[in-house]
């Protein structure tokens, strides 16, 4: 991107991806190299501003080490725990000739690099074993960085679950390294998870955690979190290891090879899982599952937000769909009802929750899958954050859909001010919303609606089939809440199931100054 | 706040700190000292003491020496944290070396008025063996070096004395591992 602005606007892209190890490399420009440190025109501190939201960054002022440095740059945002690099390059160095090197040519230096080891820890293998034989509750609990790992990793977890019969919960970034719609799958866990998936997490004896990272969305009150669980953690990254929560055992080498690993030593040892030894478990886990968590009450007329993604799920699992989504209420119901079988096929913002974040991934997952059907599913007030995309769409004959769910709310903001600051609502209606169907065809893209739940399964069978960019505004029930709920600093048997679920979180003064 | 934060209740991590002197090899390059003191105040950590000089001008390296104040746990995420940076070799807390060793330097002017005061400070400067850089009449600098408690025990005798004027300058501690 362009010098000055263009590098302060994507500080947020970069700091999301950071936060979700999303490998990217970006290349800035800058002011020529004379004019640096003058206050020029369009001149601003990149590497200074990018560097707490990058893994690493460079300000290359020396053309003959502009191949090298590329190189490095890419090594570096693919390996061990990817993430963001920057490279800013100023106006005469992107002028200047000099000889290009190839990759093979670069020797990269180990230390810079750091990627995760590469050797089994045989000790973390075998207690493992020993203690999933041993359990009598366990529990994997699996994140993003199972997909970073690639898609074996999850064909590596599935082999392993199938084996010990354990329930496998996942974080928001780990949906679809586990077949959703499986039995053994519990879903989602967290603020917005199930029941059964945080009360599993909370009563566990054996937490098997791979590559998650204990994210306050998912540990709730961490004195209160999973208090009797001996826990493993598999985390490329080492920082990782005892941040938020202290684990009895540990590894830092790549999950699949991990995974792998402990596969062979199964196979190899002829280790046996009593297939009933979990049967209480199993049968405690499906009383939870019994509360119906995700039970909504769709009604004849307006169209509930969770009834709109389950029949988007329905009349889209036969394609190859990726989902992107926006941030707030529409996010979580889409993590909640619509299930992915396979590893990749989400993309969203966890770690910093960028509103605004949604369709600009879609442009890209698009872009990257030309016959794939990719759908944002947005909000209103998330899309409006950066409407000015669908333009790059409509130019670049990208067939993206989004999905709105209409709501005329800042929804999850409505829903905290509703359930924690006592109804004072402040900044979180919007009065003033464009007609979504006017705006796509003012962009010639193409826009439908439906008003009620008569005209939802229409609108989505026209949004999947035109072959153009589709904005797809979807009206639902304004004071829909999100549940079930976690409340911020509550533990994870204290979650509120539903608006019929009576109990209020015990101390609303306290949760207040949590977010 | 009470303990039942979502977040580690500070109280509790105060109590245990204590104090830490890391050794880090890096990369000398533009913006590796930022990276370092910017990853210290994102994370909340404290820098007590920092010092940094090439040790290697041909392999290009730097020794960054890190007074640091934190339980356990949170060193062990600094030193995690460090090793994270693209351009640090290794990160290692002294502490957990089986032999380590580590040094300080001062400098210190004092102005005095008078003869008992001139006594007083040739007396301590002689207990501590300090190296005289400077004297003039009412006027004396002094070098010391060794660990930073000698330092300060030194400093804190030199207070006794009532009247005189003390100025100085410290490295902050550098340390190496056997």
């Amino acid at each position: 991107m362009t010098s000055g602005p263009g590098v302060t606007n994507v500080v947020t892209g970069l700091t999301d991806a950071l936060m979700d190890s999303i490998p990217v490399v970006c290349i800035s420009g800058q002011v020529p190299s004379h004019l640096i440190g003058t206050d020029a025109f369009q001149e601003c501190d990149t590497t200074g501003i990018t560097r707490p939201c990058t893994k690493h960054n460079y300000l290359v002022k020396d053309v003959n080490k502009l191949s090298e440095t590329i190189h490095e740059a890419f090594e570096i945002a693919r390996s061990g725990r990817p993430g963001p690099v920057l490279i800013d390059v100023p106006k005469d160095v992107q002028f200047a000739k000099a000889k290009y090197k190839s990759k093979s040519e670069v020797i990269f230096k180990p230390h810079r690099i750091k990627s995760g080891s590469s050797e089994i820890d045989g000790q973390f293998i075998e207690k493992l074993v020993e203690h999933i034989q041993k359990s009598k509750k366990p529990v994997f609990y699996v994140g993003g960085g199972c997909l970073n790992s690639g898609p074996q990793a999850s064909n590596e977890l599935m082999k392993l679950v199938q084996k010990t019969n354990i329930p496998v919960t996942t974080t928001l970034h780990g949906l679809g390294c586990y077949p959703g719609e499986d039995p053994k799958s519990l879903a989602m866990l967290g603020m917005h998870g199930t029941y059964e998936a945080n009360l599993a997490m909370n009563e566990c004896d054996l937490m098997i955690n791979v590559g998650a990272r204990f994210d306050d969305r998912v540990t709730g009150r961490l004195d209160a979190f999973s208090p009797n669980s001996i826990k493993f953690h598999f985390d490329i990254d080492q920082s990782s290891i005892n941040k938020n929560v202290k684990v009895d055992y540990h590894t830092n080498t790549d999950i699949t090879l991990s995974l792998k690993a402990i596969n062979e030593h199964i196979e190899s040892r002829g280790v046996n899982f009593d297939q009933s030894q979990y049967d209480q478990w199993w049968n405690q886990i499906e009383e939870w599952r019994g509360k119906n968590s995700l039970l909504y009450e769709q009604g004849d007329e307006v169209i509930k937000p969770q009834h709109a993604i389950s029949r988007l799920y329905e009349l889209t699992n036969q394609k190859d769909t990726f989902i992107t989504t926006e941030v707030g209420q529409h996010q979580m119901w889409a993590a909640q009802y619509y299930k992915f079988s396979k590893p990749n096929r989400w993309i969203t913002s966890g770690g910093l929750g960028t509103m605004g974040f949604g369709m600009p991934a879609a442009i890209g997952a698009q872009m990257a899958n030309p016959e794939a059907l990719v759908i944002d599913i947005a909000g209103e007030a998330s899309f409006l954050m950066n409407i000015q995309e669908i333009a790059t769409a409509v130019q670049y004959k990208l067939p993206i859909k989004i999905f709105i769910l209409n709501n005329e709310y800042m929804g999850m903001v409505r829903q905290w001010q509703e359930l924690l600051h006592g109804s004072r609502y402040s900044e979180s209606y919007v009065d003033a919303l464009p007609d979504f169907k006017n705006l796509a065809e003012s962009f010639n893209a193409v826009g439908v609606r439906a008003k009620n739940l008569s005209e939802l399964d229409d609108a989505i069978n026209e949004m999947i089939s035109v072959d153009r960019p589709v904005i797809a505004d979807i009206w639902v029930d304004k004071k829909e809440n999100c549940f079930p709920m976690i409340p911020s600093g509550a533990a994870h048997n204290e979650m509120l199931l539903s608006k019929y679920d009576k109990e209020k979180p015990e101390n609303q003064e306290k949760g207040k100054v949590l977010v | 706040m009470s303990n039942s934060s979502v977040y580690p209740t500070p109280i509790n991590a105060f109590k245990q700190s204590k104090r830490s002197v890391l050794s880090v090899i890096v990369d000398n390059e533009p913006g590796i000292l930022a990276r370092i003191v910017g990853l210290f105040s994102g994370r909340g950590y404290n820098i007590e003491a920092l010092n940094v000089t090439v040790v290697d001008v041909e392999n290009n390296l730097s020794r960054i020496t890190i007074e640091t104040l934190g339980e356990e746990r949170v060193i062990n995420q600094i030193i995690a944290q460090l090793e994270k940076l693209v351009p640090v070799h290794s990160a290692t807390n002294l502490a957990n070396l089986k032999e380590s060793y580590e040094a300080e330097i001062c400098l210190v002017k004092i102005e005095f008025d008078n003869d008992d005061q001139d006594h007083k400070i040739l007396n301590f400067a002689d207990i501590y063996r300090t190296r005289t850089v400077q004297k003039r009449q009412h006027l004396v600098v002094y070098e010391i070096s060794g660990t930073s408690e000698r330092i300060n025990k030194f400093l804190d005798d030199l207070t006794t004395i009532s009247g005189i004027k003390v100025e100085l300058v410290r490295s902050g501690p550098i340390g190496l591992g056997i």
